[in-house]
């Protein structure tokens, strides 16, 4: 499954990432850190140097630090990417799955077929090379998927010009 | 590589009963296992109050009796303690926030599950063990040589550190297993809410259900913590010789309630912000407009949650605050009154020029618009300092905080239930069910609640057995309506049986028409075991643009 493509070091013609959507980015991510790490103190300040803090406060940490972890860990779930990468003779798809290991696939371009089908769901997009058929951007929405589609069949038709 | 699927995956084993209700996973399954388990301990918690009701019809002891026929004083504590604490901690915010919030967080905001499906389940048994500890802590070896603990949900110290048995521990571990399935549920809920709404819904075009069970998640995560401390100091100081709330060893009492009420407050809160979520879409629904100010009615709640952490020493008035700190907790208290006007004012904004349809959900709906805003009218009264030490700790205060939970986030719960039981069942209830449910409901609630303020104001306290003649005639009213408003809950059971087994098969996915137009309302009814296994797009939420 997880032959390795050739190196590659000339330029790409077309070249395109694909990740699950995350509605939180960094910033909002550090904002809401922040905000609950200010709310969680300010119950706490009367209580420092005091002996009740000792049985506050690892409460007040908890749930904070516990928050943290939490977002790492549904970050660290979202963390698939899919990329595309197309050469003049060489198409190939990347994908990294969230434990970070690899697989490939690559083909010629020349006799990749894309398909989109209605099933398993809805605009269900996949290519074929290489005597395997793999799925492309199951994660995003149809219409991301229809767009995809015609992005990549641009990029497969300027090829063919150029070739 | 993935490799492209060449069938659909439908063909899932249908999980059996054990697998599907005991070890769930499912964000739909497990709102549902909330929902039922809050209802059930509602019932428990029901029951002791008619048992009170009917104490306090008469002036004069004659149920709550010892074998020899004394008064049992300590009988009737137990029943207030219990009360109080299964309605604040196991059954209004599990109904609301883990049941409702549970099942339609994720959906109105298209994510195909919570963040963390696993940690949802955990958190619901921790609430089941919690609750069992409550229910064991009832039956437990308690002060007075008796069964059970009389303290008061507020467990306030030193009573609470002195009080004898091991029913008091238990009581304790109970709010802290509660308080921690809390604190995952809301970690669960905040990671869900931020990171997983469908691509296209901002912040300020998220549904405002979701933002009123996302403001509770803040509220739940950063007050709960507080409370953990607090009541493991209590935990200390029963068992190992601590002294926090001992002035003998140097400890303050009235610490505790500062830290409670740290907690208590917002408590309240999270209470009644998810009743404004789910008011608003049923008022919505029914006027057949769209809410009137989106904006602040969004910002309103984070004002009510924010402005909910700083005035919580107005449970307090009378423990020898300085006149410039109750001062401060009075204005404090009042600056709440605007951004509550302003959500009561988007309603009614919302009904003016509307097509109102008088369903069941809308007249809980509007039954709570009435309710909520009597028990806020009276909160203004009662965080006076000055008028508070008339009021402090008489039925004006209990009828006060019934209007706005019991009959406030109570009304929130049954529209909830009706809006959205067609939707989770697949079934619709009898419409003249939900129309007599909600007319007896309505006037047995008043009737038990509204003659508790004048008891309040002719100086009742609270928390008493018994009662001079003078009282007799308000009490006795209240005590007709309390069998009343019960005769209404038993029947409400049976309508909600009913429909879950004979009631007419739904169909359409979006049964109320066109105005439910959030995201729970494009998947079919009973939605499908999973769903947004394909992400929405905004053209099915957002009608903004048309």
């Amino acid at each position: 499954m997880t032959d390795t493509p050739p190196d590659r070091s000339d330029p790409p013609l077309y070249k395109v990432t694909l990740w699950p959507h995350r509605s939180l980015g960094r910033t909002g991510f550090r904002n809401t850190m922040l905000l609950v790490m200010i709310g969680i103190t300010i119950p706490m300040i009367p209580l420092v140097l005091t002996a009740h803090s000792w049985k506050v406060l690892p409460f007040g940490i908890a749930p904070v630090a516990l928050l943290y972890l939490f977002f790492k860990r549904n970050y660290r779930d979202g963390r698939l990417t899919e990329e595309l990468t197309l050469w003049p003779d060489l198409i190939t798809v990347e994908r990294t799955e969230p434990d970070g290991s690899r697989r490939h696939w690559h083909a010629n371009p020349y006799w990749v077929r894309i398909g989109l089908r209605d099933q398993p769901v809805e605009n269900y997009l996949t290519l074929k090379g290489n005597q395997r058929e793999i799925e492309l951007g199951a994660f995003l929405t149809p219409e991301e998927r229809a767009t995809l589609k015609a992005e990549i069949e641009d990029a497969l038709r300027a090829l063919d010009i150029n070739a | 590589m993935a490799d492209a699927a060449t069938h659909t995956h439908d063909e899932h084993k249908k999980p059996g009963f054990f697998t599907r209700w005991f070890m769930s996973t499912n964000h739909k399954d497990i709102g549902i296992l909330y929902l039922f388990t809050a209802g059930g301990l509602g019932l428990i918690s029901v029951m002791m109050t008619v048992y009170m009701r009917l104490e306090l019809m008469y002036p004069g002891v004659q149920y709550m009796l010892t074998e020899d026929g004394a008064p049992n004083g300590h009988l009737w504590n137990v029943m207030i303690t219990y009360h109080g604490i299964l309605m604040m901690f196991f059954v209004v915010i599990p109904a609301l926030f883990g049941g409702f919030g549970n099942y339609f967080m994720p959906l109105m905001i298209g994510a195909p599950d919570m963040a963390f499906p696993r940690m949802n389940n955990l958190s619901y048994w921790m609430y089941v063990a919690g609750a069992s500890l409550g229910v064991a802590s009832l039956l437990a070896p308690g002060g007075n040589g008796q069964l059970g603990s009389g303290v008061g949900w507020v467990l306030y110290a030193p009573l609470s550190t002195i009080e004898d048995g091991y029913s008091m521990d238990l009581a304790i571990f109970a709010v802290h297993l509660s308080g921690a399935s809390s604190i995952l549920g809301a970690i669960n809920i905040i990671t869900t809410f931020l990171n997983m709404r469908a691509p296209g819904m901002t912040l300020h075009k998220t549904p405002l259900f979701a933002w009123s069970i996302v403001v509770t998640a803040f509220l739940i995560l950063l007050s709960l913590p507080v409370l953990a401390g607090a009541i493991t100091m209590l935990l200390t100081d029963r068992n190992f010789g601590t002294t926090f709330f001992d002035p003998a060893g140097g400890g303050d009492p009235v610490l505790y309630q500062h830290l409670l009420w740290f907690f208590g407050h917002p408590e309240v809160y999270m209470i009644i912000v998810p009743g404004f979520g789910i008011i608003s879409h049923v008022i919505s629904t029914f006027s057949k407009k769209p809410i009137f100010g989106y904006l602040p009615m969004v910002y309103a709640m984070i004002a009510i949650g924010v402005l909910g952490f700083v005035v919580w020493a107005h449970h307090m008035y009378t423990v020898g605050l300085s006149t410039s700190q109750q001062s401060y907790f009075m204005l404090a208290t009042m600056v709440i009154a605007v951004p509550t006007g302003v959500k009561i004012f988007s309603w009614i904004a919302t009904l003016w020029g509307g097509s109102i349809e008088f369903k069941t959900p809308m007249m809980f709906a509007l039954g709570f618009l009435f309710l909520f805003t009597v028990g806020g009218v009276t909160g203004i009264v009662l965080s006076q300092a000055a008028v508070d030490r008339a009021y402090h700790d008489t039925y004006y205060v209990v009828a006060h905080f019934h209007y706005v939970m019991s009959l406030g986030a109570v009304f929130a719960i049954f529209a909830g239930v009706y809006y959205w039981i067609g939707k989770m069942s697949g079934r619709q209830y009898p419409e003249w069910a939900g129309q007599l449910h909600f007319w007896v409901m309505f006037i047995g609630a008043n009737i038990t609640f509204f003659p508790q303020h004048f008891l309040g104001r002719q100086g009742m306290p609270r928390r008493y057995i018994d009662y001079p003649e003078q009282f007799a005639l308000w009490n006795f009213v209240s005590s007709i309506g309390a069998f009343i408003t019960f005769t209404s809950f038993l029947f409400f059971i049976g309508v909600v049986f009913y429909t879950i087994k004979w009631g007419r098969k739904v169909t359409e996915d979006s049964y109320w028409g066109p105005y439910a137009d959030t995201l729970e309302w494009t998947v079919s009814s009973p939605p499908p075991e999973h769903t947004f296994e394909t992400l929405p797009t905004p053209d099915m939420w957002d009608h903004s643009k048309h």
